[in-house]
């Protein structure tokens, strides 16, 4: 991979600046359009199929966009930039050696188009604070922000009141287009976001209402194309203040086939607290690719838990970059792979440069198709500076039909010497001991099995703090494994 | 049938429901409920000695093997249990006695080779594990596991209405049962908060072993075997144990104690003590034996 990485900011230590391989362009060339610089990139070396698919899909986002979006532009410049020489993922690459993505390229892709959908389709929400995206787009109509404490903004970027907070927003989205551990589909979602859902929290301010996200796709509806859209969404939370997001992607029933592209970005200041539940139940022919990227300063609290049931291919890309000491990050995910090619991927990322950080991580995937395939990659990189830190990750898997595949890299570099961390990584049939404890107290062996199976999952689903959206994602999970 | 019932009780962290048309029905169940606790707070203690009593449990020249190695654990063990009983077996480790337990609750590692056991009248040995607990067998483990994602209060609702299903009872709802346990946890002086946490996960060895008790308490089995449920209990909670299982006592229901130690005896009075060695009963007596055991150890005993 040839990109320059630079930190440009003295945000981390000195050591974090890597220089990987002499780039093929420098990074003071001048702004241009997509379409010059692919222009250019083919003059010095013919570029690969895949490569062209990359330029060709960025150049289709870039004219997809009717409207400049001014606040994210700094953030659609680098990406373009970024995507003219990065390649498309290939199975040699690391990030992606045991997710087959194929299923991106098998159908002409293109941007998802304004979709209107009928009044019949359930998209209520039963909690207070509701924000609904058709297709990444906001929609006002469908959405319900009720009066919310002073300062607290929620909705689309384009109505943030200018002042302090438009600022705030704008150096988010400087220290966004910083991000350096980023790839191609983080990048994609730069250049073809038409809109921003921004939450913004200011300091002391503790909303007690959850903000409920609610993701809505549709394909275009023709069998051959694969609709693709860029929902991104930026939370902002200043010191001493606390807000609940929820994040829900599904899809209109009848949706056809798309490809979901969402990023969301969290900044949490010293001493604050973002919990945050995603959802991802999307249909079973859908494509779902997901960035999280969390920032916190010192103190904070992140609490993430997450349920990802749907799409033919799902992949979630959280990242946690630690900004300060004694931050407190707690992660509970669970994947379900039950239908036949189905693929949960899962690569997190927790890094800590700063001591006394406490993080717990517990990862539950059950696979109950033979041709199914969980993919696990849990980083944590304890830094120089790291010291003290408590870090512990737990990965069960629960492989319950012959042939099922699950691939877990749970994987701790530790460079600190004085830290406490742990990890373990378990992957099984159902326990014989737990099973005949069940049959001993009078349930029948099936009973048991789908018992133990559903309370596998459930273990995490119940971290979800809210009561609506627990039981919309347990019996989701109830309908998959068939009981 | 059962499983679609028992499905629509998975439910995670839900809130207890009230349906109005259960309620008639509801009021004369508490009633019972009411009745049961009574029973309870008057905590009868031991065991009568009555050979007119009905048998519940009757065991001939039991053998059984374990599965994987074909060696054989039990040489012919001969035992009977009549209602209102407590028995007590004790014996050295390896003598079979767990093996015995495990045997009689239908453990999958072992396989019964001779003999036979009958249990209320019916042959136990045909029947499943679940069965064996519908019938009235409970047995509390000496190492109870853990599940993590399953709640107590969850595990126990799905185990008495699985119980209740099979005996033609309709199954409680959870609102109902907070009510029932309310009583049954304060005998075992366990806090409700323990209900909401997951079955045996992070528990103490005493805590387990209160939870098993708890589950017999709920389930309210006609023979109890405790495996070995005096190990890793401290003296208070040895006491409250043993209070608990006192006060489960009926005249209608029985007690199989399998045990090392003479000091759980004193607490819950056996009516028979039988020594194993070898993978048979070798010597029966009263509580003064174990007494005797506890004196001289087991060569004390072989001599007589």
């Amino acid at each position: 991979m040839s990109r320059c990485c630079y930190s440009s900011t003295s945000l981390l230590p000195p050591h974090h600046r890597l220089r990987l391989s002499p780039p093929l362009y420098s990074c003071s060339l001048p702004r241009k359009p997509l379409k010059a610089l692919s222009v250019s990139a083919s003059l010095s070396a013919p570029p690969s199929d895949k490569q062209l698919f990359v330029l060709e899909l960025a150049e289709k986002l870039e004219d997809s966009l009717s409207l400049p979006l001014p606040p994210i532009q700094p953030l659609r410049d680098t990406s373009s930039q970024s995507l003219v020489s990065t390649p498309w993922p290939t199975r040699q690459s690391e990030p992606f050696r045991f997710t087959d993505i194929s299923y991106l390229t098998k159908y002409p892709v293109v941007p998802a188009q304004i979709q209107t959908i009928p009044s019949s389709f359930p998209l209520n929400s039963s909690l207070p604070i509701q924000i609904t995206l058709i297709n990444g787009l906001l929609n006002p109509s469908l959405s319900r922000i009720p009066s919310l404490p002073a300062g607290v903004f929620v909705g689309s970027i384009k109505d943030v009141p200018q002042g302090p907070i438009s600022e705030k927003i704008s150096s988010a989205i400087a220290s966004c287009s910083e991000f350096k551990e980023k790839d191609v589909f983080w990048d994609f979602n730069n250049v073809g976001a038409a809109d921003v859902a921004v939450i913004f929290v200011p300091a002391g301010v503790k909303v007690l209402d959850p903000v409920h996200l609610m993701f809505c796709y549709s394909g275009s509806g023709k069998e051959e194309e694969m609709s693709m859209c860029n929902p991104r969404v930026l939370v902002v939370v200043e010191e001493d203040a606390e807000v609940s997001v929820v994040e829900e992607h599904f899809g209109f029933d009848g949706a056809g086939r798309y490809w979901a592209n969402p990023v969301m970005e969290i900044f949490i200041g010293e001493r604050g607290k973002v919990s945050h539940s995603y959802v991802q139940r999307q249909p079973l022919n859908a494509a779902h690719i997901k960035w999280t990227v969390a920032r916190q300063e010192a103190s904070s609290t992140y609490e993430h838990v997450e349920v990802s049931i749907g799409g033919l291919l799902s992949r979630h890309n959280l990242h946690i970059q630690q900004l300060g000491p004694e931050t407190v990050t707690e992660l509970s995910t669970f994947d379900l792979v039950s239908q036949s090619n189905q693929i949960q991927d899962l690569h997190s990322r927790l890094v800590l440069d700063y001591p006394k950080g406490y993080s717990r991580q517990l990862h539950k995937c059950i696979v109950c198709n033979s041709a199914g395939r969980a993919v696990f990659d849990g980083n944590i990189r304890v830094n120089r500076f790291a010291q003290n830190t408590d870090a512990g990750q737990q990965t069960r898997s629960l492989l319950l039909a012959p042939k099922a595949l699950v691939t877990v890299k749970p994987n701790l570099q530790i460079i600190a010497d004085d830290v406490k961390c742990a990890h373990g990584a378990a992957i099984s049939d159902l326990d014989q001991n737990e099973l005949f404890y069940f049959q001993a107290r009078g349930l029948d062996l099936k009973t048991a099995r789908n018992a133990l199976v559903y309370y596998f999952g459930a273990d995490v689903i119940r971290r979800i703090p809210f009561k609506p959206i627990r039981e919309t994602a347990a019996s989701e999970v109830k309908k998959l494994l068939s009981f | 049938m059962a499983g679609a019932s028992i499905s629509s009780s998975f439910t995670v962290a839900s809130s207890p429901s009230i349906r109005p048309s259960y309620r008639v029905w509801t009021r004369s169940r508490l009633r019972n409920f009411t009745r049961a606790t009574l029973t309870i707070d008057s905590g009868a203690s031991g065991g009568v000695v009555s050979g007119s009593e009905k048998v519940l449990l009757e065991v001939k020249g039991l053998k059984a093997v374990v599965k994987e190695s074909g060696k054989e654990l039990l040489h012919g063990v001969d035992l009977t249990v009549r209602e209102g009983e407590v028995h007590a077996i004790m014996g050295k480790n390896g003598s079979g006695k767990s093996t015995f337990s495990k045997v009689l609750v239908g453990h999958p590692d072992y396989e019964v080779t001779g003999g036979s056991v009958i249990f209320k009248g019916e042959d136990l040995l045909e029947k499943e594990p679940e069965e064996r607990s519908h019938a009235g067998l409970f047995m509390s483990f000496q190492s109870p596991i853990e599940i993590p994602g399953v709640s107590n209060f969850e595990f126990m609702l799905m185990a008495l209405n699985a119980c209740r299903e099979k005996n033609g009872l309709k199954p409680i709802e959870p609102l109902e049962f907070y009510g029932y346990l309310g009583p049954k946890l304060a005998a075992l002086k366990m806090d409700p908060v323990f209900l909401d946490r997951n079955v045996n996960e992070g528990f103490s060895g005493g805590e387990k072993k209160r939870n098993e008790i708890l589950q017999l308490a709920v389930l309210e089995a006609d023979l109890a075997i405790l495996d070995e449920v005096d190990s890793g209990l401290d003296v208070d909670a040895l006491q409250d144990v043993s209070s608990a299982v006192n006060g489960l006592l009926k005249p209608n229901n029985a007690v199989l104690m399998i045990t090392h130690y003479q000091r759980l005896l004193e607490l819950i009075q056996p009516s028979f003590v039988h020594i194993m060695e070898g993978g048979k009963i070798v010597k029966t007596g009263d509580s003064s034996l174990a007494k005797q055991l506890d004196e001289g150890g087991y060569k004390a005993i072989s001599s007589v």
